[in-house]
C-alpha cells in the first residue's frame, strides 16, 4: 500500500487516475471496481448514498460512463466505470452503508463486478505499478488534493 | 439506445429558499445516472436564472446558496429552458438571466413532457 499524498493507493490496483477509481481482477477473469480514497476526499469524505447502477447488470458498460452514483453533502456525480464490459455484480452492502466506501474503499467498499470486454487492451492505459502510482502523484499534486488535509 | 430523458419542471424561486436546492441536486443527480435532462423554469423559478439571483439564495442558513446547486447541474449537462410567459411575468429579459439558458414558450413544456420518460414538478 502506497501513501500519496495522504491518500492510501495500493499498488497492485490499476487506476482511471482522472475518473478516481480503481480495477483489481478477481477469479474467473472479471474485474472487481470502486472508488479511489482521493475520489472520496474530493466528494467530503462522508458518502450519504452510494447507489450502484443495479438496473444495468447484465447491460454493457463503457469506460468512463457511469456505474453508480454518489452523494454528499458537498458533491453529487457518477462513479465512472473503469473498464468497459457487461456489469455482472453490484455491491449490495454498500448501498445500505455508504460508509464502507470510505472506510474500506478497496475491501468491503467496492462497488461493481464487471466481465471486461478487452481487458487485456484496456488494462495497458490505466495507471498501474510504481510508474502508475506515479502518474496518480502527479494528478494529485496539479489538482491540490491532499488526504490528510 | 438514445438515453432516457426526464424533465424537472421547477416553479419555486427567491421567495422560497428550502425549496430551490433540491430540484438542482436531482437534476444533477439524474444525470449522473446518465438521463438526459431538461429543467423548465416556470412561475417562480424563473427568477433564480437571473444573473447572480440564486447566490443570494440560501436553501439552509448558513449552508450552500441554491447557485452552487445551480452551477453543478450546468456542469452535469442538465439544459435549462426558461418559460418566456414566465419571464414577462417578473418583467425580465432574455439579458438579465445567467449564460445557458434557452428561452421557450409554454408548448415547448408539452413538447418535452412528451419526449420525458418521467416528468418531476418541483
Amino acid at each position: 500500500m502506497a501513501t500519496i499524498k495522504g491518500c492510501e493507493l495500493p499498488d497492485d490496483l490499476y487506476y482511471l487516475i482522472k475518473k478516481h477509481v480503481w480495477a483489481k481482477e478477481i477469479e474467473g477473469g472479471d474485474v472487481r471496481v470502486g472508488m479511489t480514497a482521493p475520489a472520496i476526499k474530493l466528494a467530503g469524505g462522508k458518502f450519504i448514498a452510494v447507489t450502484p447502477k443495479r438496473k444495468a447488470i447484465g447491460q454493457n458498460l463503457v469506460q468512463g460512463k457511469s456505474m453508480a452514483t454518489v452523494e454528499s453533502s458537498k458533491f453529487v456525480g457518477p462513479v465512472p466505470a473503469p473498464v468497459s464490459g457487461v456489469l455482472t455484480k453490484v455491491n449490495d452492502a454498500v448501498a445500505e452503508n455508504p460508509d464502507l466506501a470510505v472506510s474500506d474503499p478497496y475491501g468491503e467498499g467496492w462497488i461493481a463486478e464487471i466481465t471486461p470486454s478487452d481487458w487485456e487492451g484496456e488494462k495497458g492505459e490505466l495507471a498501474h505499478g510504481t510508474e502508475g502510482l506515479e502518474a496518480y502523484r502527479v494528478q494529485l499534486e496539479s489538482d491540490g488534493v491532499d488526504c490528510s488535509s | 439506445m438514445d438515453e432516457e430523458r426526464v424533465l424537472i419542471v421547477m416553479t419555486s424561486g427567491t421567495d422560497t429558499p428550502r425549496r430551490c436546492a433540491t430540484p438542482f441536486f436531482m437534476a444533477t443527480l439524474a444525470a449522473a445516472m446518465d438521463y438526459e435532462v431538461d429543467m423548465f423554469f416556470t412561475i417562480d423559478g424563473a427568477q433564480l436564472l437571473v444573473k447572480g439571483a440564486a447566490d443570494k439564495v440560501f436553501p439552509k442558513e448558513g449552508g450552500r446558496a441554491a447557485g452552487g446547486y445551480l452551477q453543478d447541474a450546468l456542469d452535469a449537462g442538465v439544459r435549462f429552458k426558461a418559460c418566456t410567459a414566465s419571464m414577462e411575468l417578473h418583467g425580465l429579459k432574455k439579458e438579465d438571466l445567467i449564460d445557458g439558458v434557452e428561452m421557450v414558450g409554454g408548448a415547448s413544456m408539452w413538447e418535452m413532457a412528451d419526449a420525458a420518460k418521467i416528468v418531476v414538478s418541483f
